[in-house]
């Protein structure tokens, strides 16, 4: 896809956000909320603002298996079909979305968007400070709650690889903050997930920290 | 990660795996418990019935029995540092329950402990529609 020279690279606004994606505001939050929808927050005294980057709300909607219509997208940039035919690609699309929130759990610091990834059985294991860390999914919940807002993490999808029912997503997040993990820290993350009825879960997250 | 570090590594993986590897063509769960962790989890689909938690493995391995002629082939090893992910393609599979010549695609996820490697998740793919593994 070709580079494009936009003058503003940010939306500003939840308003702008909507407008940028055509849809109401409320329909965005709720993107955000349950889809991953790439939302950043800036921390200030009374209340956070939001803002976010074209780029990636453009990557989000072209992950997305169902568009919501091609006027989300500008003129010039073509979307890649992600066609019923080719199952490997809505699969890949299936599973990019439930860690999409995760993401945005992680990002706003805020367990209740990351839920829904995860299946109810779901389990955690890595070393934290030295310290082995196995057990339920809670404690990642946890630990996403205390750590608070981390607005610059950055995720690389490093691998994903599906067999049938099953896979496994090597992500690798970096720029990671917050109270708990403190500035600029970089997590690599294995992630075995489900198919279940269709939507991916995730069903173990294994965690290494750098 | 340096070469022979991985390397090193590497071997330490599949001598873990070897248990499991083991146990199977035996059909004795004992013989690779050694192999998980006390806190891993079990995840896969046995015909319609999602099978969850190890003790399933272990009670399904015993009631197999032996699987004489499973042909494990290795399809990856990653390592990251402390966590690593096996991914295990075994045909061949018999047994009591499992039949004859069946398939299983496995993905093993693993964490270093001061006691070596052990499986902190086994995923299965079964390529048997037809037959369950509860049965």
């Amino acid at each position: 896809m070709p580079e494009r020279n936009t003058p503003q690279k940010t939306l500003e606004s939840w308003k702008q956000i909507a407008a940028y994606l055509d849809r109401s505001e409320r329909t965005v939050r709720r993107w955000e909320a349950n889809e991953g929808l790439p939302v950043h927050r800036r921390e200030h005294e009374k209340q956070d603002t939001v803002f976010a980057y074209r780029h990636e709300i453009e990557a989000w909607s072209r992950s997305r298996t169902k568009c919501p219509g091609p006027s989300i997208i500008d003129e010039g940039a073509s979307l890649p079909a992600a066609k019923a035919a080719n199952a490997y690609l809505v699969e890949h699309d299936a599973i990019t979305r439930t860690m999409h929130c995760y993401v945005a759990g992680a990002r706003a610091g805020d367990s209740d968007l990351m839920r829904p990834a995860f299946h109810p059985s779901a389990t955690i294991s890595g070393y934290c400070q030295g310290v082995e860390y196995t057990g339920s999914v809670e404690h990642v919940f946890q630990w996403i709650d205390e750590n608070g807002p981390a607005p610059n993490i950055t995720p690389r999808f490093a691998r994903i690889e599906i067999i049938e029912t099953i896979a496994v997503v090597h992500l690798e997040v970096e720029h990671w903050s917050g109270k708990l993990a403190g500035a600029n820290a970089r997590a690599s993350d294995v992630f075995a997930l489900l198919n279940c009825d269709g939507e991916w879960k995730i069903t173990h997250k294994l965690f290494h920290w750098h | 990660m340096a070469k022979s570090e991985y390397l090193t590594e590497y071997d330490k993986i599949i001598q873990t795996m070897q248990m499991y590897i083991d146990g199977s063509k035996q059909g004795k769960s004992e013989v690779m418990r050694p192999a998980f962790h006390p806190n891993a989890s079990f995840f896969g689909y046995a015909g319609e019935h999602l099978a969850i938690g190890t003790q399933f493995l272990f009670d399904w391995i015993d009631r197999n029995g032996p699987a004489p002629h499973i042909e494990p082939r290795v399809v990856s090893v990653d390592i990251l540092d402390s966590i690593a992910v096996v991914r295990l393609e075994v045909a061949g599979w018999s047994g009591n329950l499992a039949g004859s010549g069946v398939r299983m695609s496995d993905l093993f996820t693993l964490l270093k402990t001061p006691d070596g490697w052990k499986i902190i998740q086994k995923a299965f793919h079964w390529h048997v529609a037809e037959r369950s593994l509860a049965a």
